[in-house]
């Protein structure tokens, strides 16, 4: 190796050295810099997809899709005084909260994202979904669906930002048993059987606590958290009493791998 | 500027590999094993093109791998920024020592890396993970995730070869020798 190629491998690990010294927040920005510029293929890409998959299932008859639609429409409005009923009781419960003199129960915003791309590292469970902090989102706000939660931000950039699933080792949620007073701290598993929608561990329960099989998990909202309380995480699979404490093998609400529209909860904090 | 196109040519390869790889669902039937396209990539060029261009191309590619990989939570640092840089300039370095033999006609000289390549790349970002996480996990599934990708590579990698060699019919003044496309030579 000549004089030359020596300079630039010195001058790169230097680079790199000293790239690897930047504060969390300025990586996260380059990161963010870097998610912008990204952001159209990723789009474009998953329209592709969007499509490719659409094929199959725009092969319906127009009889099964005039039923499906009555059928939208129907829980659409149901959905709609549903709402409207929660909202009045939510107004009053904050009446009665304040003249109790308590603390405001915060209203969240719910920002509806699609997922456009799923992480290609083997070892890390992300998603990218197509909303930014142009569209108020921010880094370290919860993710879900109608049917559970999902995860949550982490690096945010102008229209698009990465979600970190709580199948993840280190996506770590305070979480309570349905029916007990148990508590702990549920956790993905570090790798993933692809064959099932993930696994998670919920740690740090009495050694007493024999959750039960099909038994709901739910956040438990601890002050100061991301997560706010009664958004349901899965089911226990089982439950074994260990040394110290008791750990149950969770398996989520909902399949991570195929999740493709979510909502974003603003205002959570 | 033969060497500038196809320097440029390489690193839009790399982007867009990046890109592609995020669409390619794990593969089910390897227990979940992802298809990594950029080591294929680095791996070819890092076989073709002179020393200082493809340690340039280390550089740049080790930064674009790190930035879409990049896991920070809570203001923690999984793997830093750079670390990539670090592995595909010695990577590179070590492949390029093959490169008169490729160029020779030894074309299955980048299967071999290509393989050799991918699974590093994972297994060392896996140790740098259980050093993190203070704790090792190591059972099959975790040799699947790592050897896996590898075989990927090695079925994908003859196709890239085949690919460039044609590539390399459009530029009548760079010759599309046996052992592979040069670039910029």
């Amino acid at each position: 190796m000549n004089r030359l190629n020596v300079i630039i491998v010195l001058v790169i690990l230097a680079v790199a050295v000293a790239i690897s010294a930047l504060g969390s927040n300025t990586m996260q920005k380059l990161q963010s810099g870097f998610l912008g510029l990204v952001s159209p293929f990723l789009k474009t890409g998953s329209a592709v997809q969007q499509q490719l998959g659409a094929v199959g299932q725009g092969l319906k008859t127009l009889d099964q899709l005039e039923e499906e639609n009555e059928k939208l429409a129907t829980e659409n409005k149901d959905l709609k005084t549903t709402n409207q009923i929660l909202r009045d009781i939510e107004a009053e419960n904050n009446k009665l909260r304040a003249a109790l003199e308590y603390k405001q129960r915060s209203v969240f915003k719910l920002i509806p994202a699609r997922v456009i791309s799923r992480d290609a590292s083997t070892w890390w469970n992300t998603v990218k979904i197509n909303r930014g902090f142009e569209d108020g989102i921010d880094s370290d706000e919860p993710v879900l669906t109608d049917v559970g939660l999902v995860g949550k931000t982490t690096t945010v950039g102008k229209n698009e930002s990465i979600v970190l699933l709580i199948t993840d080792e280190i996506c770590k949620v305070a979480a309570k048993a349905e029916g007990s007073r148990e508590q702990g701290i549920l956790s993905g598993q570090r790798i993933q059987n692809s064959g099932t929608s993930g696994e998670m561990q919920l740690n740090f329960l009495s050694k007493t606590a024999d959750l039960q099989a099909g038994q709901k998990i739910y956040t438990a909202g601890v002050s100061g958290g991301v997560f706010p309380s009664g958004i349901l995480l899965g089911t226990v699979k089982s439950f074994k009493a260990r040394a110290l404490d008791g750990q149950a093998i969770v398996e989520p609400a909902l399949d991570l791998s195929s999740v493709e529209d979510v909502f974003v909860v603003v205002g959570a904090k | 500027m033969k060497l500038a196109i196809g320097w440029t040519s390489a690193a839009l390869a790399v982007f867009f590999a990046l890109i592609i790889q995020e669409f390619i669902p794990p593969i089910h039937a390897l227990n979940g094993a992802r298809v990594l396209l950029v080591p294929l990539v680095f791996c070819y060029a890092a076989l073709a093109m002179p020393t200082w261009a493809m340690l340039l191309f280390a550089a740049l590619t080790g930064f674009l791998t790190d930035l879409m990989f990049l896991h920070i939570v809570d203001g923690q640092v999984e793997i830093a920024l750079g670390w990539s840089m670090v592995y595909f300039v010695f990577f590179g370095l070590l492949a390029h020592g093959f490169q008169p033999a490729f160029l020779r006609g030894h074309w299955w000289l980048y299967i071999v890396l290509a393989v050799l390549g991918t699974c590093t790349f994972l297994a060392l970002q896996y140790v740098m993970i259980c050093f993190r996480r203070q704790g090792i996990v190591f059972n099959d599934l975790v040799a699947w995730r790592i050897l896996a990708p590898g075989l990927i590579a090695a079925v994908i990698a003859p196709l890239v070869h085949l690919a460039v060699n044609q590539c390399s019919n459009f530029f009548p003044d760079v010759p599309g020798a046996p052992g592979g496309y040069r670039l910029g030579q």
